[in-house]
């Protein structure tokens, strides 16, 4: 391996070297500068993989010839050749982004962009206190000069800003050094770190202020909000490229430096780094909410996710050896994905978030796009994901609660507006001007997103070999759902047969390989997946974006079902969000729903995980890995509160009462055959949790109330005013999306019921809820799509043009309503017989209630778009697409088959059921179905009403032929024309009396509640963000006044 | 007690810069003010690397090298103070020229002139 000073002597001597150049040489002067930095990277890498493959043991660099403390020493060991790394490949890829700027400035930019990625490098090698500091000032200096390589006028002023604040951080840290100095003897960092525990009491004291001031300085380096206005201005205002060195490099160099510095502390100082690493990281994220210009957001976001790994090394006295690991999966997360955003930036023209619509029509750079937000917010298989949830776990077990929660709320407001701005790229107008394609900048976009993935496997290896993780990125569902990226390029109709060949094969695959329960969920993921994805047929063209976002969902779900530990599930759990996410995005309108979605699902995520890591921390199974069955072993005090978090999470997927209003709108914009797949199959995953949770965990108490009874009265309320709004519904699919809270809450009342049909009755529903819900989306997205409007009232008598449509929604409201013969009636017949065995009166009658409300829109459903008068527009209609129909078609023909013969499907998960209730099972002998209070035989009940109906329509037959055609305007006009047409028509508002008589039970109360959480979160962060003024002296006081508030809340502590 | 005026001094100047730097609202004021801060700090520098009755750490025919430990101050800080004048050298040219382009911008000096990047 080459001597690691080498890294320092390169920079050095090609620095120089540019000096001898002639001015005009400047394509000599670039390519001096590249070699430079590729051979400083080649270094890095070099000594990495050495550490990494051949374990060889670290070096030290001994400069003068002498050893520390009287000369300055360097070291290259496992962290160093990783960080430097990070520095000098930032640097190299930096320098191919800002090849314009650096062409057009000449050799002496060239030269301080070496000594910057130099000085980061030194920051990290030495071992010398002072050193440390020259490098930091050498830093500053070149950052100083790097700063007006921008386009941008204000740049300038950033750069003086930044000058003040450096002055005031040097003259802090040469105070604390020199003080250091005297007490310790020594300037070498491992020697005043031995000899700072050697110290005498008096001694300590002075010594302690000596390295407070040492450690603000280098805290300073770390832009801690709020002192931090200067390093946002930067942000905003350099060339992007360099705004990536000075989040990626910097951020990585003054985080070890800081790191360095704990050695010399020790334990007494952590908890200092902690409270000023989180307190940046919620702060700064909660002020990046009302940011509208890329670059800020990105600033508040890079001094948010530095603050985050600052609180990690805080928490070394926990952590112990972990926190290299998770310390180390952020901060590669963080600068692969900060870096790679500063430099996408530089190709776009506007400064707006929503200018990067303009990468729309790009896939690939959209794809990247996506890869640096998900690697930001930590989702598998990305290294930030393993980090988190080791750092869950461990703080859990420590507990530290309420650090974790702060982390995760911080996580989750940044992957809000993270996402939110993916929403406006993916769906606001595009922008006149075109992405710049410059070939270098667009390598170093494609180059980060290489190393994102790569990194993602590098650490799944590491987890595997560290905790005995599995490895996301190999699990073969996923990897399919990749391989779609690979194949977007292919027509839709191909990759749809592919999606829908792999679907059905894993399921022929593994079907082996589950127990009862588990094969009903298995058949709705994969082979109803599969149906439902027979209606993507009807797409033309290639439909980029959508097989890799479906399948992500379809492999997340199946992954679901598979995991037995809380670690594999909980990635499961995350894919098939992120999947889901990006299938709702595509919808026309669905921008802010999807954001609503991913907010809710991902704060329920972090419930989930909250939860499995207070069971894992509940020392119940000493491994590292908890399995989810272990859930079983919990005990008081921690039981009920593992219970309630997961139960939460779980209950914000299935949409309950209070947590559903993002489900009504993600449901209904979502394209024709997304809807059934988020509404059908996806809901589902939410209900397989909770299965799960309440076949490990069973009755919980806290405070001496039982959970399950409180999710009986949430199932129960759902039910109700689910049902209840989606009778007030104009749109078609809304209604369906809000009738589905309904059915959830139902399913929700038959698990919390705790016995055996109740389960049955829930996983009746699991069935139903997936058929007929996915047929009445596919056949009103067939109506929506020909007549070109969801709102019912504009359609009508489409019985004639869409026949089959008709059957299909017939059908189907008929299941749904449970009357006779079909199989909602089977549920309903179970559900009756599962009440009888609880003692639970009033949530029984208001669900009892929810019933009937049911019919009134399931009712409006048919009579409004497929009876009474066609509308003139629409007298040319034709059927949905063939391929809409087909799907529905095979949803009928299975109703009538699970009507009939529901054995089939729930006879051996009624026996499976035996082991958690033993009593109360039902008997399936012959084609009779008894339970202890009754028997349901499905064969007849269908014959019988055959008969009913079939002698009801002869007669209707018969009478028909007597009555008078009314043609359509066959009535007498007022002879006036009304302003909203829509006011006179009868379907308008068709339960207009209802809704006087019930209406103050469905105003948006959940919705409210939710706005004014985010509105006050954005006003409070609008009315905070007005303290960085914009005055370089302004920070330098802040600056100052932070260091005072530390060293008072020190003292006090 | 020479050692304990030239630190009194020395942090009296910090603080009379940072006064200056952070009262002042004028860059070339701000400049001069963060080099008299610079200056107290050399000053405190020498002055912790100060032992009393002791001379400079020149190694020539008046303090040969055998007993020069026993006779000499602190050379460390010295070299350091060396260090940080040389720097704070850079830091200052930078900062003039910085105030030179800006005033060339605005025609003023003004710090709060230079207040369009905020929030």
């Amino acid at each position: 391996m080459v001597n690691a000073l080498f890294i320092i002597a390169a920079a050095l001597a090609a620095a120089f070297l540019l000096g001898l150049l002639k001015e005009q040489w400047r394509g000599a002067a670039y390519a001096v500068t590249l070699v430079a930095l590729g051979f400083m990277t080649w270094i890095s890498a070099d000594w990495a993989w050495a550490f990494a493959m051949n374990g060889a043991a670290p070096v030290d660099i001994f400069t003068a010839g002498t050893e520390p403390p009287f000369a300055i020493n360097l070291r290259m060991g496992r962290p160093e050749a990783v960080l430097t790394l990070i520095v000098n490949l930032t640097g190299l890829l930096s320098a191919l982004a800002m090849k314009d700027a650096l062409l057009a400035l000449g050799r002496r930019a060239m030269a301080v962009l070496l000594v910057a990625t130099m000085a980061f490098c030194g920051i990290i090698l030495t071992r010398d206190i002072f050193n440390l500091f020259v490098f930091f000032e050498l830093a500053a200096i070149s950052t100083a000069g790097l700063i007006l390589l921008s386009d941008d006028d204000r740049a300038l002023s950033a750069g003086f800003k930044y000058l003040i604040v450096s002055q005031v951080i040097s003259v802090f840290l040469l105070i604390g050094i020199i003080f250091a100095y005297h007490a310790t003897g020594t300037l070498n960092i491992d020697g005043m770190a031995d000899a700072a525990q050697a110290l005498l009491p008096g001694g300590m004291q002075a010594f302690a202020l000596a390295f407070f001031l040492m450690f603000m300085a280098l805290v300073a380096e770390l832009k801690p909000f709020p002192a931090n206005g200067w390093a946002l201005d930067i942000y905003e205002s350099a060339h992007p490229a360099y705004s990536a060195i000075f989040s990626a490099a910097a951020g990585t160099a003054s985080l070890y430096a800081v790191d360095k510095l704990l050695l010399i502390g020790g334990a007494a100082w952590l908890p200092a780094a902690t409270g000023i690493g989180i307190v940046t990281f919620v702060g700064a994220n909660l002020l990046a909410l009302p940011q509208t210009k890329d670059r800020r957001l990105l600033g508040y976001s890079s001094v948010a996710q530095i603050g985050l790994i600052l609180a990690v090394l805080g928490q070394r006295d926990v952590l112990g050896d972990l926190t290299s690991f998770i310390a180390l999966g952020l901060l590669v997360a963080h600068s692969v994905a900060k870096a790679g955003l500063y430099w996408l930036s530089g190709l776009i023209a506007g400064r707006e978030l929503t200018a990067w619509a303009a990468l729309r029509g790009h896939p690939l750079m959209v794809f990247a796009f996506a890869t640096f937000l998900c690697l930001l917010v930590g989702l598998p298989p990305f290294p930030g994901f393993y980090a988190k949830w080791e750092l869950a776990r461990v703080l859990a077990a420590e507990g530290r609660l309420a650090l974790l929660a702060a982390i995760l709320f911080g996580a989750l407001v940044e992957a809000g507006y993270l996402f939110r701005w993916f929403g406006h790229a993916i769906k606001r107008d595009k922008p006149a001007e075109e992405i710049s394609c410059a070939p270098f900048s667009v390598a170093a976009v494609c180059i980060a997103v290489v190393a994102g993935w790569a990194l993602g496997l590098l650490w799944g290896e590491m987890a595997g070999f560290l905790f005995g993780r599995s490895n996301l990125l190999l699990a073969l569902p996923l990897l399919f759902a990749l391989a779609f990226l690979l194949l977007d390029f292919l027509p839709a109709w191909l990759k749809n047969t592919l999606a829908i060949a792999g679907l059905a094969g894993f399921f022929a695959l593994t079907w082996t390989e589950y127990d009862p329960l588990r094969l009903i969920f298995a058949i709705i993921f994969t082979l109803g997946g599969a149906i439902v994805l027979l209606a993507s047929f009807s797409a033309h063209g290639r439909r980029i974006g959508f097989y890799p976002a479906a399948m992500l969902m379809y492999a997340g779900m199946v992954m679901l079902i598979r995991a037995t530990d809380t670690f594999d599930f909980f990635a499961a759990w995350e894919l098939l969000t992120v999947g889901s996410y990006f299938l709702i995005l595509r919808g026309k309108h669905s921008e802010p729903h999807a954001l609503s979605y991913l907010v809710f699902s991902l704060g329920g995520a972090f419930l989930i995980l909250m939860g499995f890591a207070l069971a894992a921390g509940s020392g119940v199974s000493p491994r590292l890995t908890f399995d989810i069955a272990s859930l079983s072993q919990l005990a008081q005090p921690v039981a009920p509160w593992v219970f309630l978090l997961l139960a939460i999470g779980f209950m914000t997927k299935t949409a309950a009462i209070g947590l559903h209003i993002w489900l009504p709108g993600a449901h209904a914009e979502a394209e024709t055959d997304v809807s059934p797949m988020v509404s059908g199959i996806l809901l589902k995953a939410g209900l397989y949790g909770l299965f799960v949770l309440l076949m490990s965990m069973g009755k919980q108490q806290l405070y001496g109330v039982e959970l399950t009874t409180l999710m009986l009265w949430i199932g129960a309320l759902t039910a109700l005013l689910g049902n209840l709004m989606a009778i007030f519904q104009e749109d078609a699919k809304r209604l369906l999306a809000y009738s589905s809270i309904g059915q959830m809450g139902y399913a929700l009342f038959g698990l919390a019921l705790m016995n055996h049909l109740g389960w049955l009755m829930a996983l009746m529903f699991v069935i139903n809820h997936y058929i007929y819900k996915s047929m009445l989306f596919l056949a009103v997205g067939g109506v929506a799509k020909r007549t070109g409007t969801r709102a019912m009232y504009q359609m009508g008598g489409l019985i004639t043009l869409m026949p089959l449509s008709f059957i299909a929604v017939l059908i189907g409201i008929i299941a749904m309503s449970g009357v006779p013969p079909l199989s909602g009636f089977g549920g309903r017949w179970i559900f009756y017989n599962a009440i009888l065995d609880t003692d639970q009166r009033l949530p029984m009658i208001i669900l009892f209630f929810s019933g009937p409300i049911a019919f009134l829109y399931l009712f409006r459903l048919i009579h409004t778009i497929f009876l009474g008068q066609l509308k003139d527009e629409h007298r040319k209609l034709k059927e949905a697409p063939f391929w809409v129909v087909v799907p529905q078609m095979i949803y009928v023909v299975l109703l009538l088959a699970f009507a009939v013969v529901p054995g089939i499907a729930l006879r051996r998960v009624d026996e499976y059921m035996n082991q958690f209730f033993p009593e109360g099972g039902l008997d399936w002998s012959g084609l009779l179905i008894t339970s202890n209070y009754g028997y349901w035989n499905p064969v007849a009940i269908m014959i019988i009403v055959g008969c009913i109906f079939m002698t009801l329509f002869g007669w209707l037959l018969f009478v028909n032929r007597r009555a008078q055609k009314v043609k359509q305007f066959n009535i007498v006009f007022a002879a006036e024309r009304p302003y909203r047409p829509e006011t006179t028509h009868f379907a308008w508002n068709f339960f207009a009396p209802y809704r006087k008589a019930l209406g103050f039970l469905v105003q948006p109360f959940a919705t409210r509640f939710w706005d004014a959480v985010t509105g006050s979160l954005h006003a409070a962060a609008d009315f905070t963000r007005r303290f960085y003024t914009g005055n370089g002296q302004t920070y330098a006081i802040q600056l100052v006044g932070f260091v005072v508030v530390v060293f008072l809340l020190a003292r006090g502590i | 007690m020479i050692a304990y005026l030239a630190m009194a001094t020395g942090f009296l100047l910090i603080l009379i810069g940072f006064y200056g730097a952070l009262t002042n609202r004028n860059l070339l004021r701000m400049i001069v003010a963060f080099t008299i801060a610079d200056s107290g700090v050399n000053l405190v520098i020498v002055a912790v690397g100060y032992m009393r009755g002791r001379t400079a750490p020149i190694l020539d025919a008046t303090v040969p090298a055998a007993d020069a430990a026993a006779r000499i101050i602190d050379p460390v800080p010295q070299a350091l103070v060396l260090t940080a004048i040389v720097i704070g050298v850079g830091v200052t040219a930078l900062m003039l020229a910085y105030a030179y382009r800006l005033y060339e911008k605005k025609r003023s000096l003004d710090i709060a002139k230079f207040m369009d990047l905020k929030w």
